[in-house]
């Protein structure tokens, strides 16, 4: 475990005794990634910011649901925001289907729309840590991970798109996240 | 059993990824619940694919929220004070005085005791919604007029996974055609199911409570239906109302 994740661990007991300085310490490291992923899979700011408003809420109400022994805080944090921004799209999908609504999708944000944004230096690493990692996968793995992870598409959506058997689209997402696995793996 | 855990292991990742449906969803369910829990080997698969995803977030480009986000959430912690404590009077009226403002946002103005015809019970339900309310992960729902229903008649779901009731309040709602009463319907993947028995509001008045675990679904529908007999599927003529849980 790395000097930032212990930090994030004193962070998160802090929390727990419902220190407000330290929420907002958390807020201040995750707040920019939480914001950025929420972006990418709703590409609508205003649900992106209930997205982060709502995973910091939880956090802040039940700070018992992260385990430090199932791994690090900011993996525990990021998949709550990513979750939830899923749940949020997936309704919105749902909502405009049901009401025959146009669809007001702003276009997807650019793919970097704030590389300047100041960001903690070991959330920087590891950022390209992640990216170089995913270029180290093919392109069809690549490809099924984006759709899923970042379009929060199901499995069966992926197959139905591609035009492939959902069994190809559930390999490449496992061999894709095994090397990842690999890839990341923190001492 | 190479090839379960190979099998296994596909569910963990669309698990952990959030793409699994239908049956793989299902069979996702019972393995974690049966399975996992007593399989080492599946545990740590589980965290080492669950650090995969919380690490996929910075593929995504940082971007900084606005700067009013942080008073809002600071707002909102100071609104609704924490589960499992004991409230205090003040914290009560601000939990009322939430619930109030949340239902506002919804299009109502739900005035509690004030327009109830049987104040009891309806001052009982209207207490439970804001039990409700305070529960971790509490999340009103706009449940929203469709079609040619009255847009003022907006109603209001309120709901929590440790709670595991549903409780709609709507106070602008129109009365249904002669012969005719509201049902309300959960949908997910599998369709629609009634719950609960049909209701008439009063006076426009809606306070429903209504036993059920609101997590097994996605989607919340109120139609208008022949009165007295159970409806087998949602009737897509007349008013009705619709929220994604």
């Amino acid at each position: 475990m790395g000097e930032d994740d212990r930090h994030d661990l004193e962070l998160h007991r802090l929390v727990s005794a419902r220190e407000r300085s330290a929420f907002d310490e958390l807020y201040r490291r995750y707040a920019r990634s939480a914001y950025g992923v929420a972006l990418r899979v709703t590409s609508q700011d205003l649900i992106a910011q209930e997205v982060v408003q709502d995973a910091f809420l939880a956090l802040w109400r039940a700070p018992e649901a992260f385990d430090p022994t199932r791994g690090a805080f900011r993996s525990f944090f990021l998949s709550l925001v990513h979750h939830r921004a899923v749940d949020a799209v997936r309704r919105e999908e749902r909502l405009r289907r049901r009401t025959e609504r146009a669809a007001n999708l702003e276009p997807a944000t650019g793919e970097d729309p704030a590389e300047d944004v100041v960001e903690d230096a070991y959330l920087r690493v590891r950022r390209k840590e992640v990216r170089a990692a995913l270029t180290t996968l093919p392109p069809a793995q690549q490809q099924v991970l984006e759709m899923a992870y970042l379009d929060g598409k199901t499995q069966a959506r992926i197959a139905e798109e591609l035009g492939i058997p959902i069994g190809t689209v559930k390999t490449r997402t496992l061999a894709a996240m095994r090397k990842l696995r690999e890839a990341l793996r923190e001492e | 059993m190479s090839e379960d855990h190979e099998r296994i292991d596909e569910l963990l990742a669309g698990y952990v990824l959030l793409s699994l449906s239908g049956e793989d969803a299902a069979e996702a369910d019972r393995i974690l619940a049966e399975h996992v829990p007593s399989c080492g080997r599946c545990r740590a698969t589980l965290n080492d694919l669950q650090a995969v995803s919380g690490d996929l977030a910075l593929a995504a480009a940082p971007v900084d929220p606005p700067e009013t986000l942080l008073p809002r959430i600071h707002r909102a912690i100071d609104e609704v004070p924490l589960a499992g404590r004991t409230p205090r009077r003040g914290a009560l009226v601000a939990v009322a005085a939430s619930a109030v403002a949340l239902v506002a946002l919804g299009g109502l103005s739900l005035v509690l005791g004030s327009r109830l015809s049987d104040a009891q019970t309806r001052a009982g339900t209207a207490l439970e919604i804001l039990s409700a309310m305070r529960s971790p992960g509490a999340q009103p729902v706009n449940v929203t007029p469709q079609d040619e229903t009255p847009p003022e008649s907006g109603m209001v779901e309120v709901s929590a996974p440790d709670v595991r009731r549903l409780y709609i309040a709507a106070e602008y709602c129109p009365e249904p055609a002669a012969g005719r009463a509201y049902q309300l319907w959960l949908g997910n993947d599998d369709g629609w199911e009634p719950v609960g028995e049909m209701f008439w509001p009063e006076d426009g008045v809606v306070l429903l409570e209504l036993e059920v675990d609101v997590a097994r679904y996605d989607e919340i529908w109120i139609t208008e239906e022949a009165a007295g007999s159970p409806p087998s599927e949602p009737n897509t003529d007349g008013p009705s109302w619709f929220g994604s849980l």
